[in-house]
């Protein structure tokens, strides 16, 4: 019986999010599927759904015309499922041949643990891939490709008739994507269902024979890779549904002079990174996850080491040594991760409203509570954060008055903020408070702050910012005016291999 | 906005005190008193009585420099292990400064002092600058301190081994254990300013306010501007003093440097702290909760002794305590943790 995999009517409901909306497509044995999509697209959560790992609100699952359900991974991966993610799973602290086979180690007669067994089956796999890799080295002391093929064989011997790859060639280089891909081709031959999700267009259109595009938790198209072009593609990709939203956005139309002049920026992440942010002005930077927007972000603020270039903040060049200086200097990040960068959940609105100025609500080091509440009361009135009292702890805002919070502490009465750095400032936050975060940037940038914002979504890039800076894999890849953007321009220069 | 103005004088001063942590802590603490008063004239006993509250406070004055030192440090989301160790550290050096090098007390103490502030800053060194988890770099720094401790009272005696050192009480360490500030020993007088002034700069001071923003989340901290590094250093700096100040008054308690001294004050100080509503995590409680915490642990003590308990059943309850103390700081965690679930969706 030929093997197959099916997705029918598939939703995922998030708070205010629907992640995935009624997806439905077949895989057959023998072909490799493509799940192509921007970021948020829904492609890794809906592996996550087929791996067991989480559960679709909706819609069902079929290995074979059979319907199953999966109440853990570990049904998955018995009925025949295995997913390789992005995010590598193993145990570095043990062996390379211990971790090809977890839950699954050879016993002696006696009941021990057959190590002799164990290295010759990890041999033979790590041998038909042809890879250099000694079965009893230490998977942390392998390199990052090395890692990956270890995850990727872990999930090979279990001869799984359902495998599905998130991304698998990121970290790897020329070598080992030709073995991955003959391994691919192998698995094909077996008659088994290979998913394949990947942003790089030259890697799907070598190795896939069909295509499912995603935007937004739906499915856009089905197609075959012969029957299609790397245009058609990115235009499925990009969507049409871009709401009047941005039409009524109140925007600033002049700029001031040169508030930050970047030039050839190195870090341990990115390199030759140049651009500049006027004040007033709203500047985009687009790319794919792991482009090294983050990491730009995080050196301009102090937060990473500068090991190269040049940053001129108003004039004078800059060298931070941590957030402390930056934010003295007058620059403001938000964090892409509010809970675990940005707030102190715990505890209320006013105290991580007053956090960087805490010195400056004091006389003779005592904080004075009535400065820090007027300060709070600023905030919360000037974005219309909803909540009874500044004293609410913020864990129990929703997360779009969370980001107003951290907006409403860079930008009160006792900060100086030159330049703001919003990354991903709208990430998990519902339509309606998305449009006021819009307006409170250009308002922001009316009052003369330069702003830099950071986002996945393509269309919120292109159509907040005045200039977009698009990089990809560490590097500036291109830069455009708003005026002539499209999303089929940008990501392009940002899926460039 | 709700207007303050308008809010009733429950809201206003009613519900602040009994919502606060602190608040369910007096109670316990009076339920603790009842039940001891009521139990222990049953067996011929007495409890309830101003000399009974009196030993409870000198008994805590002790412990409660440690509890000071462990609060804040647990409030910033850190621990020190090596706290006891690193006092009975300092103890002994004033009692070598003033037996075998013949040095007043004064330099002893600031002797001593000096090199348990040296120890903190090596407990910071480890753990900010290589990275250790605080519980391991200060177990390890704990087992040097007593190392050390034995080290130095062995220099002094003529056979080469570790011993307990006497020497003549000056003046000043007399005043220490049995002197009067009014009425009050002059020992819970000093932990009482000591316990004002912390509370002070906990709740009121921007270094408190950052070191608690800090214990909420580090990470956000530092990336607010927040030198979450240098108030590292102050606090395990201060821990480790504060360790030695209790040592200096069990040496000055004693009328020498022991070689056991603090052993049973271990964990006296983060047991205290937790017991007073300081979050394990970090970033909640203060020094009012520390208080009453020791309060009660001692209490609990003295009232067991009162009502003629086998002392093993002490270790034993505080244990328990200890348990029920955890646990309600665990479901106050959950429970607002699924408040602000319920509150984000909403």
């Amino acid at each position: 019986m030929a093997n197959s995999l099916e997705f029918r009517g598939i939703s995922k409901l998030y708070p205010g999010v629907r992640a995935l909306d009624d997806i439905s497509f077949r895989a057959e044995g023998g072909r490799v599927l493509a799940l192509l999509g921007e970021n948020g697209a829904g492609k890794s959560t809906l592996l996550k759904i087929m791996s067991g790992d989480q559960r679709g609100d909706e819609g069902e699952l079929f290995i074979n015309d059979q319907q199953v359900k999966f109440a853990d991974p570990q049904a998955a991966i018995s009925a025949g499922i295995s997913v390789i993610y992005q995010e590598r799973q193993l145990m570095p602290e043990m062996s390379v041949m211990e971790n090809l086979f977890p839950g699954a180690l050879p016993k002696t007669k006696l009941g021990l643990f057959d190590k002799r067994k164990l290295y010759k089956d990890a041999l033979e796999i790590i041998n038909k891939f042809g890879l250099p890799i000694d079965p009893t080295e230490k998977v942390a002391r392998l390199n990052i490709a090395h890692q990956q093929m270890v995850e990727i064989m872990k999930a090979y011997r279990r001869d799984a008739d359902i495998i599905a790859f998130d991304e698998p060639t990121a970290p790897l280089t020329d070598t080992e994507i030709t073995i991955l891909f003959n391994i691919i081709r192998e698995l094909k031959a077996a008659g088994k269902v290979v998913i394949y999700v990947s942003h790089r267009m030259a890697e799907i259109f070598q190795i896939t024979d069909d295509i499912v595009v995603m935007k937004d938790g739906k499915l856009v198209t089905q197609l075959k890779t012969a029957d299609t072009s790397e245009a058609e593609l990115i235009k499925a990709m990009v969507g049409r549904d871009i709401g009047d939203t941005y039409a009524s956005l109140s925007r600033n139309t002049e700029f001031g002079e040169i508030v930050l002049d970047v030039q050839n920026l190195k870090t341990p992440y990115v390199r030759d990174v140049s651009f500049t942010v006027r004040r007033g002005e709203v500047v985009g930077l687009a790319g794919l996850v792991g482009a090294g927007r983050t990491e730009v972000a995080r050196a301009l603020f102090g937060a990473d080491p500068v090991t190269g270039g040049t940053i001129i903040l108003d004039g004078a060049v800059t060298h931070f040594k941590s957030p402390r200086d930056a934010i003295a200097a007058g620059v403001a990040l938000c964090p892409e991760d509010r809970k675990e960068q940005g707030l102190v959940l715990g505890r209320t609105i006013k105290d991580n409203i007053v956090m960087p100025v805490v010195n400056k609500v004091s006389k003779y080091k005592i904080v004075n509570n009535r400065q820090v509440d007027d300060l709070a009361e600023e905030a919360v009135e000037k974005y219309s954060i909803k909540t009874p009292t500044v004293d609410k702890i913020v864990g129990e805002l929703s997360g779009g008055n969370q980001q107003k919070v951290i907006l409403g502490r860079w930008t009160s009465s006792q900060m100086t903020t030159k330049l703001l750095i919003l990354d991903e400032p709208t990430k998990g936050i519902d339509v309606g408070t998305k449009a006021e975060i819009y307006q409170t940037v250009c308002d922001l940038a009316k009052a003369g702050i330069g702003v830099i914002i950071i986002s996945s979504e393509l269309t919120e890039v292109i159509n907040l910012a005045d200039k977009i800076i698009v990089m990809h894999n560490g590097h500036v890849t291109g830069t455009v005016d708003r005026a002539n953007a499209t999303e089929e321009s940008v990501l392009a220069m940002a899926m460039l291999d | 906005m709700e207007n303050t103005t308008n809010k009733s004088f429950y809201q206003r001063f009613v519900k602040p005190i009994v919502t606060h942590k602190v608040f369910t802590l007096v109670l316990l603490l009076a339920g603790l008193w009842i039940i001891f008063s009521v139990w222990a004239p049953l067996i011929g006993n007495k409890f309830f009585a101003m000399s009974t509250f009196r030993n409870i406070l000198e008994s805590i004055v002790l412990s409660s420099f440690l509890t000071i030192g462990a609060g804040c440090l647990l409030i910033s989301g850190d621990i020190d292990l090596s706290q006891a160790a690193v006092g009975a550290f300092g103890g002994m050096v004033l009692a070598s400064a003033m037996a075998g090098w013949g040095l007043p007390w004064y330099l002893g103490v600031i002797i001593g002092l000096a090199l348990c502030a040296v120890f903190g800053a090596a407990n910071a060194l480890l753990i900010d600058k290589f990275h250790f988890p605080a519980f391991i770099g200060t177990l390890a720094m704990s087992y040097m301190a007593q190392g050390l401790m034995r080290l130095f009272s062995s220099l002094g005696s003529e056979t080469g081994t570790a011993q307990n050192i006497p020497f003549q009480k000056p003046a000043f360490l007399k005043w220490l254990t049995i002197g009067k500030v009014w009425f009050i020993p002059s020992g819970v007088f000093i932990m009482l300013i000591f316990f004002i002034v912390y509370g002070i700069l906990i709740s009121k001071t921007t270094f408190g306010k950052k070191v608690m923003l800090m214990g909420g989340n580090r990470q956000a901290a530092h990336l607010a501007g927040i030198n979450s590094r240098a108030i590292t250093y102050i606090l395990f700096i201060n821990s480790a003093v504060l360790g030695g100040v209790s040592g200096v008054f069990n040496t000055a308690k004693l009328g020498q440097g022991q070689l056991l001294a603090l052993q049973g004050n271990q964990f006296t100080g983060i047991t205290a702290a937790i017991l007073g509503g300081i979050s394990f995590g970090g970033g909640a409680g203060g020094m009012g909760g520390a208080f009453i915490g020791l309060l009660i642990l001692n209490t609990f003590q003295i009232g067991m002794t009162s009502i003629k308990v086998n002392p093993f059943w002490y270790s034993i309850f505080t244990g328990l305590l200890l348990l029920v103390a955890l646990s309600i700081d665990f479901f106050t965690q959950i429970r607002a943790g699924q408040k602000m679930a319920r509150q984000a969706r909403g």
